[in-house]
């Protein structure tokens, strides 16, 4: 037997330990709680509101860059594949639509942007989807951010805000707020899968114009293979890497909507 | 997977925060001799241990809803975020109080100042701080290896090497100052 352990297991066991702390009362705790709560809250709002008022110049500069095929290709993904959609909705889409794509950075170089599933859905015109329920095809990323894009990589983008707190109790994973969505778990990167998810922006809506304040019957009529989770309603989009929508309720009205990686390993996300 | 889905920032919009709070007030006062005690331990300083305390308890109780839904002990959980938060942000400060040496040690109670003195706590005071949380977490927590590499989310063979770094520097101080501190037998 080492002595060095009993030493320090006499040591860890001596009421000494005990003594001399400065009383923390509990219900300062509970008041420090309370105020970061408010904190998160409050800035969420603040964020959102500066956050708007960027994506409407954003939408007045694109306008002007119209011809840019990138935002063509990102206007045919948004396009709902059923041909049900109603004529009244089209001018709220266009605007919705404009919010997704606004943010990229011109890193896709003409007509082709990266988006790994879009070859599965090679030409609507001859070959109309007859059964809804196959998933959507649409690259995970959202702004300058993408599913499984590395800690480094997504810090280079500029879009997350430093610094970052622990995403578990391990410490292994780790949440960032981002600029558009201050929440200190908008964003959330494990070491080993890089992005595991990004949190919208409480005004954007996914190209089927569905998004914070839609009714959870509206997800699931403009998502076909749209599956309830508890008050969760979870999306699988079909790209590589797989990943899904997850639309948080709280029962009839989604309040919280993220892209979650289909194959993320932090705890809790 | 719909409760872990659930644990983001919906979790803690949730209902029925009234009685959650509640709740905290009560875990809180449960478990704060505990921690503090635990605190102490680990960042080898009273006044760092109430501020450890306080943050990680107020960080956690900010989320208290989602922390509660995950399942876990939520003991275990204030424990280990202490540990990691001490690794973390404690180590700039636990370096500038290592030059400080005991500024005020004319207004330390008699008991905490005999602890101070003794030359193990000393030794435990320089080791960096994850060498000392592995030893904390070894000695303090009775946890196996196994168990500190979950709760320092570092893979076995990192706790076993930052073990026996810590239990080597140990060892050389101590024999330094002519303590026993070797191997007997």
């Amino acid at each position: 037997m080492d002595e060095l352990d009993d030493q320090l297991r006499k040591l860890f066991s001596d009421d000494r330990l005990d003594v001399h702390s400065p009383p923390v009362a509990a219900e300062t705790v509970v008041r420090g709680a309370a105020r970061l709560r408010r904190r998160r809250a409050a800035i969420t709002g603040a964020f959102a509101v500066a956050v708007l008022v960027g994506a409407g110049i954003g939408l007045a500069q694109l306008g002007k860059a119209r011809s840019d095929d990138t935002v063509s290709a990102y206007l045919t993904t948004a396009t709902p594949t059923t041909s049900t959609t109603t004529p009244q909705t089209s001018v709220s889409t266009f605007t919705s639509t404009v919010i997704v794509t606004t943010n990229p950075p011109p890193s896709s170089n003409g007509g082709n942007p990266d988006t790994p599933g879009t070859g599965t859905r090679s030409d609507p015109k001859s070959d109309p989807p007859p059964a809804p329920p196959t998933p959507e095809a649409q690259p995970g990323r959202y702004g300058s951010l993408s599913l499984g894009m590395s800690e480094g990589d997504a810090l280079a983008t500029g879009s997350l805000v430093e610094p970052s707190t622990p995403a578990d109790p391990e410490n292994r994973c780790k949440a960032y707020a981002t600029k558009s969505v201050p929440d200190s778990n908008a964003v959330i990167i494990s070491p080993a899968r890089g992005i595991v998810r990004i949190t919208l922006a409480s005004f954007a809506k996914t190209p089927k114009n569905v998004g914070v304040g839609s009714k959870v019957t509206d997800v699931k009529t403009a998502y076909a293979n749209a599956t309830q989770s508890g008050s969760n309603v979870v999306v699988e989009m079909n790209a590589t890497p797989a990943w899904s929508y997850i639309f948080e309720s709280d029962g009839s009205t989604v309040t919280t909507v993220f892209m979650r990686l289909n194959a993320n390993d932090c705890a809790g996300v | 997977m719909t409760a872990v889905l659930q644990l983001g920032t919906a979790a803690e919009r949730g209902g029925g925060r009234a009685e959650a709070v509640g709740d905290f007030a009560e875990f809180v006062r449960m478990s704060m001799p505990g921690l503090l005690r635990y605190g102490h331990a680990l960042t080898g300083n009273p006044h760092d241990s109430a501020d450890l305390v306080q943050a990680v308890l107020e960080k956690v109780g900010s989320r208290w809803a989602a922390v509660q839904r995950k399942g876990d002990d939520p003991l275990a959980y204030v424990r280990r975020a202490m540990a990691n938060t001490h690794i973390s942000i404690w180590r700039r400060r636990r370096r500038e109080s290592l030059v400080a040496d005991f500024p005020d040690s004319g207004a330390v109670a008699p008991e905490l100042s005999r602890l101070e003195n003794e030359p193990l706590w000393q030794a435990l005071r320089d080791l960096p701080p994850r060498q000392r949380a592995v030893v904390v977490l070894r000695y303090y927590e009775n946890l196996s290896e196994a168990e500190i590499a979950d709760a320092l989310g570092i893979s076995c063979g990192t706790v076993k090497s930052q073990s026996s770094k810590a239990m080597a520097s140990l060892r050389t101080r101590l024999a330094k100052e002519g303590v026993t501190g070797g191997r007997t037998g």
